[in-house]
């Protein structure tokens, strides 16, 4: 008995060391391999028509969501035709969540991983120019200048920094008014066009349903710079001077504390919420009624589509205050990093703010900088068009290499006085001051 | 009377495991049942446990096994985890063996080493030991992981095995020396068999580690296809706060079976295993 | 012995080889660079050159009220978990060792928490305990026991409940299954003997069981608080820090601090207190046992 369960325990660890042997045989043969066996073609391409040597892999990390369209047709469309084009060059696409690719870009930076090409938020480009990342296209790309005027400047400018571009812009994108029809209608409650309106609106469309549930007026996902700062910009408010070199005066200023205290009284008038990691999912809960108003970008639509497609809502600018009607600008920059093979990264660059990719991708919701495919057909029925109103009036966060840093800050502010009630002035006064050592 | 006191007695042992098996399965069976919901009806009002006949689907798993990613990641866990059973198994038995049976300058350094790794949990070296995955250029491979969760599982597994090695009588030992055996021949035919359910259920604790290991994954692996399950459980959470649930749910039922099949297997060596004391009884 | 002889003796070191090689690259090094890096300013970047900083990582840790927050928290979590686990756990072995069938039927059902994986979970504990989900559903609903939703997830002592009933739900069937292997081996001639001098079995388990798996019991207890201050993916999955960093761990802090914001060093010092501290509740665990082990 013992013997046979010897024997059994032996056969078991035998047949899985020589598994591992024979993947250790795989995964060492894999990379010696396939690059000998496409070595061959692209001998035989050389002959042809000049292309490289090797398939080049290149690797590009995005943030289009893992089950959305835009990835969809990122794999599907626009990879394949990028392929076709430039033989001898294959790209290997990682999606990440928005928060990771920032996180793994850094951590990758430290451990010389870096990919060749990734979609960056705007507000990272300094960022990484600061830590030496990326490469100044406008010095080493000799195209570089008749190629990016085909794309728009003020986008253009995201990536800008001290005279040089890092980047090419990608889309842009802007935040505006999604509210729920019949919850409107059924309370009465007209759009709101100015903040006061706004939040009077909330106020009046929180309570219990039928099925006595909370419903909430309002809901933001998080509080961080990009939640907070429509309502800050639009009834006036700052966070740093025209030169993003002082915080104190501004982010703690009269016109912010009050907007921040806005929030903060939508909140406890359980208007507001979202935040909290236990609350129902901003998408689920508007589309279940639960939230009667979001602030949001053109994605919404089509996840919207997905998931509850007969959901009836409309789209309005966001509600104006002292300061105006002021979003936030969205957008991603596409860069390449000093590790990468530059030949190719640029090309799948070009080819990723060309009319043909910008065209592809406006279908799903983003928003061309492609100056073609921005007086394409598609753009121009496309259901988005209420937010390239909203972008010319668009305010960027600001475009510092510390942001993310004093981002987390800002979001830790935001919810002890929103959530936990501290006092706003006095616990905006503390951050401006960080704020400021973070400026210098 | 007596009888019938230890019969009732019984029945309400049966009772409280039973109450308490529930709450330990219950998650479980709201997991399955959340699994086979749609998307769209995970905020429905009023929730119900079970779902709907009318709402009954498995459409997620029909999206979940259309995903050729899925049966990649699958196979990155299987691969990664059973490479990492084997090795530690092979490793830690001649550890554990040659601490048990040999005076050699350094043993008790050894095993005072195995104790202190046991202690120190292995997400506390993930700073240094993404450095060194990034100096070994072993990041984004599952290479990345194996050799590190086979450090990870060594200590506790020799420590297992040592203890049950010294169970074995060491006459066993002598006779094959009597024979003309030599080290390699004890360690054969009387460590490797008679600890054998030691490394089973080892080798189980070993397989769980590295199949269900999420953050040292999460850091050191970047493509896609290279993803374990964990990780591309976690990487339904997209961005907009838009989770579906349903989806993430029938991944998580389909990475459970190999690992339950596994479990109920071997269940009847676990136990044994763990009796340190097994042959001297 | 024989294995004085030269060829043994090498073929001792052969066994060894790959264990201690094991040891030195992915463990004693780690551990080294470990207190290296704790005394560098390091930070992200290649433009970015470390510098020496002394004892400064280690002073900004313990003067970091976000560090502190995240140790009670951690404390909190295993002086909760641990009990609570083994307490569960021996009751329902003890029980289950008392059963003529079913054993099995039993063994895995307590066992599935166990072979389920920490973020699976995490997950489902995360979507019950959401303040729209079932429990909160069930518990102001249908038993009326709450007037209304509880927001567990959205506050420090909320998030840690629900981090600790998963711990403690978790951990359940590993404790049952140590404390099984345990108590087969408690020789049966102990209860018969205590049974004709008319012993109960509350008797029988103060008298007999509890001193006879002391040493798994100790065993069990060094391995649960080793695993209580490594608790990360069950707070990285359910609160991920929030709010305001008020429910980290120790881990998921250090965690935040090297690979959100790139303080290596900070994250280096961090992890060896959290070393020390843990080789120093050990040592005195270890000794405990040790002791017990020779008052036999």
């Amino acid at each position: 008995m013992k013997n046979q369960w010897a024997k059994k325990i032996l056969a078991f660890t035998l047949s899985a060391v020589l598994m591992l042997t024979a993947l250790t045989a795989c995964s060492g043969q894999t990379p010696e391999n396939s690059p000998s066996s496409e070595d061959q073609q692209g001998n035989q391409n050389t002959s042809q028509n000049n292309a490289p040597k090797e398939t080049i892999t290149l690797n590009f990390w995005h943030h289009y969501s893992a089950q959305s369209p835009e990835n969809e047709t990122l794999t599907k469309v626009l990879i394949p035709k990028f392929e076709q084009e430039n033989p001898g060059y294959k790209i290997n696409a990682t999606s990440y969540e928005w928060a990771k690719l920032h996180d793994k870009i850094l951590v990758s930076a430290n451990a010389n991983t870096l990919p060749d090409v990734a979609r960056l938020d705007i507000a990272w480009v300094p960022e990484f120019q600061k830590l030496n990342i990326l490469v100044p296209l406008d010095k080493e790309m000799s195209d570089f200048s008749p190629y990016s005027s085909s794309l728009l400047a003020n986008a253009m400018s995201t990536a800008e920094i001290g005279g040089n571009y890092y980047a090419l812009a990608l889309n842009t994108n802007t935040k505006i008014l999604f509210y729920n029809k019949a919850a409107l209608e059924q309370a009465g409650v007209s759009i709101p066009k100015t903040m006061d309106e706004f939040a009077a609106a909330a106020k009046k469309l929180s309570g219990k349903n039928s099925n006595g549930q909370q419903v909430w007026g309002c809901t933001e996902p998080a509080l961080a710079g990009w939640n907070v700062l429509p309502y800050i910009w639009s009834m006036g408010g700052e966070i740093t001077n025209n030169d993003y070199t002082k915080a104190s005066g501004y982010l703690n200023g009269e016109k912010t504390v009050k907007a921040v205290q806005m929030l903060a009284d939508l909140y406890k008038n359980k208007a507001l919420i979202g935040f909290n990691s236990g609350d129902i999912p901003m998408t689920d809960g508007f589309g279940t009624g639960r939230y009667a108003m979001l602030l949001e970008g053109p994605w919404k639509i089509a996840e919207l589509k997905g998931a509850y497609p007969d959901f009836s809502y409309g789209t309005a600018d966001v509600p104006a205050g002292e300061g105006g009607s002021h979003s936030v600008l969205g957008g991603e920059d596409i860069g390449m990093f000093s590790s990468a093979n530059k030949e190719g990264a640029w090309k799948f660059m070009k080819f990723m703010t060309s009319e043909f990719a910008q065209e592809e991708m406006a279908k799903c919701g983003l928003i061309p900088v492609n100056k073609e495919a921005l007086e394409s057909a598609t753009v121009k029925d496309a259901s988005y068009a209420p937010f390239l109103d909203a972008i010319k009036t668009a305010k960027a966060r600001p475009p510092v290499a510390k942001w993310t840093e004093i981002d987390n800050q800002l979001t830790t502010a935001m919810t002890s006085i929103i959530k936990e009630g501290a006092d706003a002035q006095k616990t905006l006064d503390q951050l401006a001051s960080q704020v400021d050592e973070l400026l210098k | 009377m007596h009888m019938k006191k230890i019969r009732a007695a019984k029945l309400w042992i049966y009772l409280v495991l039973s109450l308490c098996g529930l709450i330990s399965v219950l998650p479980m069976i709201y997991m399955i049942s959340t699994s086979l919901k749609p998307n769209g009806a995970l905020y429905e009002y009023p929730p119900h446990f079970f779902p709907n006949k009318n709402n009954l689907t498995i459409e997620n798993y029909i999206y979940i096994f259309q995903q050729q990613k899925f049966y990649l990641n699958f196979i990155n866990s299987l691969v990664v985890s059973l490479a990492t059973i084997a090795l530690a198994a092979v490793i830690s038995t001649a550890l554990a063996f040659c601490i048990a049976r040999f005076r050699f300058p350094g043993r008790k350094m050894l095993f005072g080493l195995v104790i202190a790794t046991m202690i120190i949990p292995g997400t506390a070296l993930i700073v240094p030991q993404f450095e060194l995955a990034s100096f070994l250029h072993v990041t984004n491979k599952l290479w990345g992981l194996i050799p590190f969760y086979v450090a990870w599982v060594i200590p506790f597994s020799t420590f297992m095995i040592k203890g049950f090695i010294e169970n074995i009588p060491r006459d066993f030992d002598e006779a094959v020396y009597i024979d003309g055996g030599n080290v390699f021949t004890v360690f054969r035919s009387i460590a490797v068999p008679l600890s054998g359910p030691a490394i089973a259920s080892v080798s189980i604790f070993n397989f769980l580690t590295a199949w269900e290991e999420y953050p040292w994954a999460l850091t050191v692996i970047n493509d896609n296809v290279k993803r374990t399950l964990p990780i591309a459980i976690s990487g339904f959470f997209g961005e907009h706060q838009f989770t579906q649930w349903g989806y993430v749910f029938a991944m998580s039922v389909a990475s459970l079976i190999p690992v339950l099949i596994i479990f109920i297997c071997f269940q009847k060596y676990f136990v044994r295993g763990l009796q340190t004391g097994g042959i001297k009884g | 012995m024989e294995a004085k002889s030269f060829k043994n003796r090498l073929q001792i070191f052969l066994l060894l080889l790959p264990g201690i090689f094991m040891f030195a690259v992915f463990t004693i090094y780690p551990i080294g660079k470990l207190l290296f890096m704790s005394f560098f300013q390091s930070g992200y970047g290649v433009s970015l050159k470390d510098a020496f900083a002394g004892f400064q990582n280690y002073k900004m840790v313990l003067s970091d009220q976000t560090f502190r927050v995240s140790f009670d928290n951690t404390l909190l979590y295993t002086l909760v978990t641990v009990p609570a686990q083994m307490a569960i756990g021996l009751l329902v072995a003890v029980l289950i060792n008392e059963l003529p069938c079913f054993q099995v039927g039993f063994r895995v059902i307590y066992y599935l928490p166990v072979i389920t994986s920490w973020v699976i979970v995490s997950l489902v504990f995360k979507y019950i305990f959401n303040t729209e989900g079932m429990l909160n559903y069930f518990l102001s609903q249908v038993i009326h026991v709450t007037g209304g939703n509880i927001a567990w997830l959205d506050s420090r002592w909320g998030g840690l409940t629900v981090a600790m009933i998963l711990g403690t739900w978790k951990g359940v069937g590993w404790n049952m299954v140590v404390f099984l292997a345990a108590l087969q081996n408690v020789p049966k001639a102990l209860y018969e003997s205590a049974a004709i001098d008319g012993c109960g079995p509350v008797h029988k388990f103060f008298y007999i069981t509890l001193p006879s798996i002391k040493s798994t019991t100790l065993f069990a207890l060094v391995m649960l608080t080793i695993g209580g201050f490594n608790v990360f993916t069950s707070i990285k999955m359910i609160t991920d820090g929030k709010p305001m960093h008020q429910t980290e761990t120790v881990l998921t802090w250090m965690y935040y601090k090297a690979f959100n914001e790139g303080q290596f060093g900070y994250a280096a010092a961090l992890s060896f207190i959290v070393a020390v501290v843990l080789v120093f509740l050990a040592v005195l665990q270890f000794k405990a046992m040790k002791n017990r082990d020779e008052g036999e």
